[in-house]
C-alpha cells in the first residue's frame, strides 16, 4: 500500500546531457502507471531514478510522503524485475528469492513459507531447486516476478520485463502480471516501448519524448484524444495518418480538390489558412460510394492480416503514404481505387508550429 | 553435412600437420624422452661411464632431505606467488572496472609489466632490494629494519615472491577484469535493491561468478611459479641462503649443470613432467565441469 510522488524530477548526466525535465507524477495506491515512449525518452533512466539506482540531480521522490531521494535502494521497500531477469546464476530458484529475505535477516522457517507461497501462486514449486540456467525464458521470467511478489514490497517496478520473451509468451505474461498486480493490489510502475503492452497493463499510460511527458491519462483517452501529434503517432497499431492541411474556421484544405468541412466548435473560429496536421486513424476511413467520397486512394501495396486487410497509397495529389484498413474478407489487387469517407468525428487537428492539439 | 574434412590426397593431411608434428617431436617429444631415459643412468662427472641403474635415481632423491625441503619451498613459492598475484588483480581489478575517466590509459599502463622479461623484473626488484645500494633497505632502515635478503631466508622468500608475482598481475588483472565486465550490472543492481551491502554483493554475487576464471588463474599461476621462476631466482638469490629459494626447477640446474649429476637432474626433470602433466589434467577436467555454476 503505497503511493509514489515525483516532483520536478531532474536528471543531468555528468557530460550535460539532460535526461528528464521536470517530471511530475503522482502514482496512487494500487495504480499500475506504465511508462511508454521510444528509447532515449527517459523512460527507463525515470525508473531507475524510483528504485535508487540512478541518482537524482534536481525534484523530490516521494514515496508515502517520505522524501526518499538519499535512501538506498534496499531501503526504499521495493521490488524490481529487470529486462534480463537478473537471477543470481550460482543460487538455486528458492535461494534467488530467498536472498532479499535473508539479507533483511527474516526467519529461516519463515523465508521458507513465503517463498513457497509465492512459488505456489507462480506455479513453480517444481523449479525450486534448479538453477536459472537450467529454466526457460518464461520460467525464468516467473522466477524474476516471485523474487520481487515474495517480499510483499510498496512499490513493484518492471523494466521492459518481457521484451526477451517470444510474441506468444509475452501475451501470456503480460496477463499474468496484471493478474499478479491486481491481485497483490501492490503500486507498479511499469516500463515498455511496446504500445499493445502499454495499452493494455496500464490503470495510466505516461508517454514520454525526449525526456518530457506529452502526456498522462487513462489509454483510451489517450487513445481517443491524444494531446500531442507525437502520442497520436506513437499509440495505436497501425499508426495513425497524418496529412497536412490548411484550416479556415471549420474548412479544411488537404489538396486542391480535397476539402472537409468539420463541425467542431472548440476549434479557433479565427484560423486563416492556419498550417494544421490532420490525423485519421487506418481503422477511421470508411469504403463508400464514389458519390459520398471525400477521396479515392489508389491502392498500392497490400497486407492481408486475416481479420483486418491493410492497403497502403498514396493520397490524391500529395506525395503522403497513407494507410486503410478494410474488413478482411473483402478482396483487393494492386492499383484498385478504393472510394473512402473521412469520419468526421474522430479526425484530429493538431497545430502544425507546436504539434498540440486543435479543437475537441 | 560433413563431420571431418575430406581429402583425395592421401599424403597431404600429413604435409599439413607436418611443421606442428615436427616441432612437437623434435624440441617436446624428443628431449622429454632423452631425460626419461637419463633418469635411468648414472653417469660420471667426466663422462667415462655410464651405468644404467632403474630407478635407483628416483630412490636417492626421494631418500634426500634435500630434495624434500626443496619440494617445501617450491609449494611455498608457489602458493605465495599465487596468493599474491591474485589477490592485487582482483582488488586492482576491481577498482579499474569503477572507473570512468581515464579507464583505457589505467588498464594499459597495469598490463606493462607483463611484456617485461621475468629476468629483467628480477633484476629490478634486486636493485630495489639490494642491501648496500637499494632504496627499499634504505626506507627501511629509516624504521630501523635492517633488511638483507643474503643471509635472511624469510627475507630472500619475499624478494623471490614478489618479483614472480609483480609480473603475473598483469596477466591475473586482464582476466578478472573480463570476468568483471562480462558480469552484467543488473544482477549487482538486484542485490543492491535486495539489502546486499557492497561487502556482501562482491562475495555472494560477484565472487562466485568470477571463481571459473578464479581456479584457471590458480592453476595457470601455479604451474607459472612452478617452471617459469627460473630466471628470476637466478638473478636475485641464486636459490640461497642456504636452499632457501631453492625450488624444484632450480635444484635441476644446479644439480645437473652446477653438479654434474646428469642422472639425478634428470630425475626430477621427470618428477616435475609428472606435476605439469596433472596440473594440465587437473586443469581441464575442472574448469569446465566442478567449478561452474
Amino acid at each position: 500500500m503505497a503511493t509514489v510522488s515525483l516532483k520536478n524530477i531532474n536528471k543531468t548526466y555528468a557530460n550535460g546531457h539532460q535526461a528528464i525535465e521536470n517530471l511530475n507524477l503522482d502514482i496512487t495506491d494500487g495504480e499500475m502507471l506504465v511508462l511508454v515512449g521510444p528509447s532515449g525518452c527517459g523512460k527507463s533512466t525515470s525508473l531507475r531514478m524510483v528504485a535508487g539506482l540512478e541518482t537524482i540531480t534536481g525534484g523530490d521522490l516521494y514515496i508515502d510522503d517520505v522524501r526518499v531521494n538519499d535512501l538506498e535502494p534496499s531501503e526504499r521497500d521495493i521490488a524490481m524485475v529487470f529486462q534480463n531477469y537478473a537471477l543470481y546464476p550460482h543460487m538455486t530458484v528458492f535461494q534467488n528469492m530467498a536472498y532479499g529475505l535473508k539479507n533483511r535477516k527474516v526467519p529461516k522457517d519463515e523465508i521458507q513459507k513465503k517463498v513457497e507461497k509465492a512459488a505456489e501462486i507462480l506455479e513453480i514449486t517444481n523449479l525450486l531447486h534448479n538453477k536459472p540456467g537450467q529454466l526457460s525464458g518464461g520460467q525464468r521470467q516467473r522466477v524474476a516476478m516471485g523474487r520481487a511478489i515474495v517480499r510483499n514490497p510498496k512499490v513493484f517496478l518492471f523494466d521492459e520485463p518481457l521484451s526477451n520473451l517470444d510474441a506468444k509468451l509475452r501475451v501470456q505474461m503480460r496477463i499474468e502480471i496484471k493478474r499478479l498486480q491486481q491481485e497483490f493490489a501492490t503500486t507498479a510502475i511499469y516500463v515498455t516501448h511496446d504500445q499493445v503492452e502499454a495499452m493494455t497493463l496500464a490503470d495510466r499510460l505516461v508517454v514520454m519524448n525526449e525526456g518530457n511527458v506529452e502526456q498522462v491519462g487513462p489509454p483510451i483517452e489517450l487513445y481517443e484524444k491524444p494531446a500531442t501529434q507525437f502520442v497520436a503517432g506513437f499509440l495505436g497499431s497501425p499508426a495513425m495518418n497524418f496529412l497536412d492541411a490548411s484550416l479556415n474556421g471549420n474548412r479544411l484544405t488537404l489538396s486542391a480538390d480535397v476539402v472537409l468541412e468539420l463541425n467542431d466548435p472548440n476549434l479557433p473560429a479565427d484560423a486563416h489558412d492556419l498550417d494544421v496536421v490532420l490525423g485519421i486513424r487506418p481503422e477511421h476511413m470508411e469504403a463508400c460510394e464514389e458519390a459520398e467520397a471525400d477521396f479515392t486512394l489508389s491502392v498500392d501495396m497490400i497486407e492481408p492480416l486475416g481479420a483486418d486487410t491493410l492497403l497502403y497509397g498514396y493520397f490524391p495529389g500529395t506525395e503522403s503514404l497513407i494507410t486503410s484498413e478494410q474488413p478482411g474478407k473483402q478482396q483487393f489487387k494492386r492499383g484498385h481505387r478504393l472510394a473512402l469517407r473521412v469520419d468526421r468525428e474522430r479526425c484530429h487537428l493538431f497545430d502544425k508550429a507546436t504539434g498540440k492539439r486543435l479543437g475537441s | 553435412m560433413h563431420d571431418n574434412a575430406v581429402f583425395s590426397h592421401k599424403v597431404l593431411p600429413f604435409f599439413l600437420l607436418a611443421p606442428q608434428l615436427i616441432i612437437t617431436l623434435v624440441f617436446f617429444i624428443w628431449p622429454a624422452g632423452q631425460a626419461l631415459y637419463q633418469s635411468f643412468l648414472i653417469e660420471d662427472a667426466f663422462g667415462f661411464s655410464v651405468e644404467f641403474v632403474w630407478f635407483e635415481n628416483f630412490i636417492y632423491l626421494l631418500e634426500d632431505p634435500e630434495y624434500w625441503n626443496s619440494v617445501r619451498v617450491t609449494f611455498v613459492f608457489s602458493a605465495m606467488v599465487a596468493l599474491v598475484g591474485m589477490i592485487l588483480a582482483l582488488l586492482l581489478a576491481a577498482m579499474a572496472d569503477r572507473v570512468v575517466k581515464g579507464a583505457s590509459a589505467y588498464k594499459t599502463l597495469l598490463i606493462w609489466p607483463y611484456a617485461v622479461a621475468p629476468v629483467v623484473a628480477a633484476v629490478l626488484w634486486w636493485l630495489m632490494f639490494n642491501p648496500s645500494m637499494g632504496v627499499l633497505p634504505f626506507w627501511m632502515d629509516a624504521f630501523g629494519y635492517d633488511w638483507n635478503h643474503y643471509v635472511n631466508s624469510g627475507e630472500a622468500m619475499t624478494v623471490v615472491v614478489i618479483a614472480s608475482a609483480w609480473k603475473q598481475i598483469s596477466y591475473n588483472f586482464l582476466f578478472f577484469l573480463a570476468g568483471l565486465q562480462a558480469i552484467p550490472r543488473s544482477l549487482i543492481e538486484a542485490a543492491a535493491i535486495d539489502g546486499a551491502s557492497p561487502f556482501k554483493r562482491f562475495w555472494q554475487i560477484v565472487f562466485p561468478l568470477l571463481s571459473p576464471t578464479a581456479f584457471f588463474l590458480l592453476v595457470v599461476n601455479i604451474v607459472y611459479a612452478f617452471f617459469e621462476t627460473f630466471g628470476v631466482i637466478h638473478a636475485t638469490t641464486l636459490g640461497g641462503p642456504g636452499s632457501s629459494t631453492k625450488t624444484l626447477v632450480y635444484k635441476v640446474y644446479e644439480d645437473g649443470f652446477v653438479g654434474l649429476d646428469l642422472g639425478g637432474s634428470a630425475a626430477q626433470s621427470v618428477i616435475l613432467m609428472i606435476i605439469v602433466i596433472t596440473l594440465t589434467v587437473v586443469q581441464f577436467r575442472y574448469v569446465e565441469k566442478k567449478v561452474q555454476y
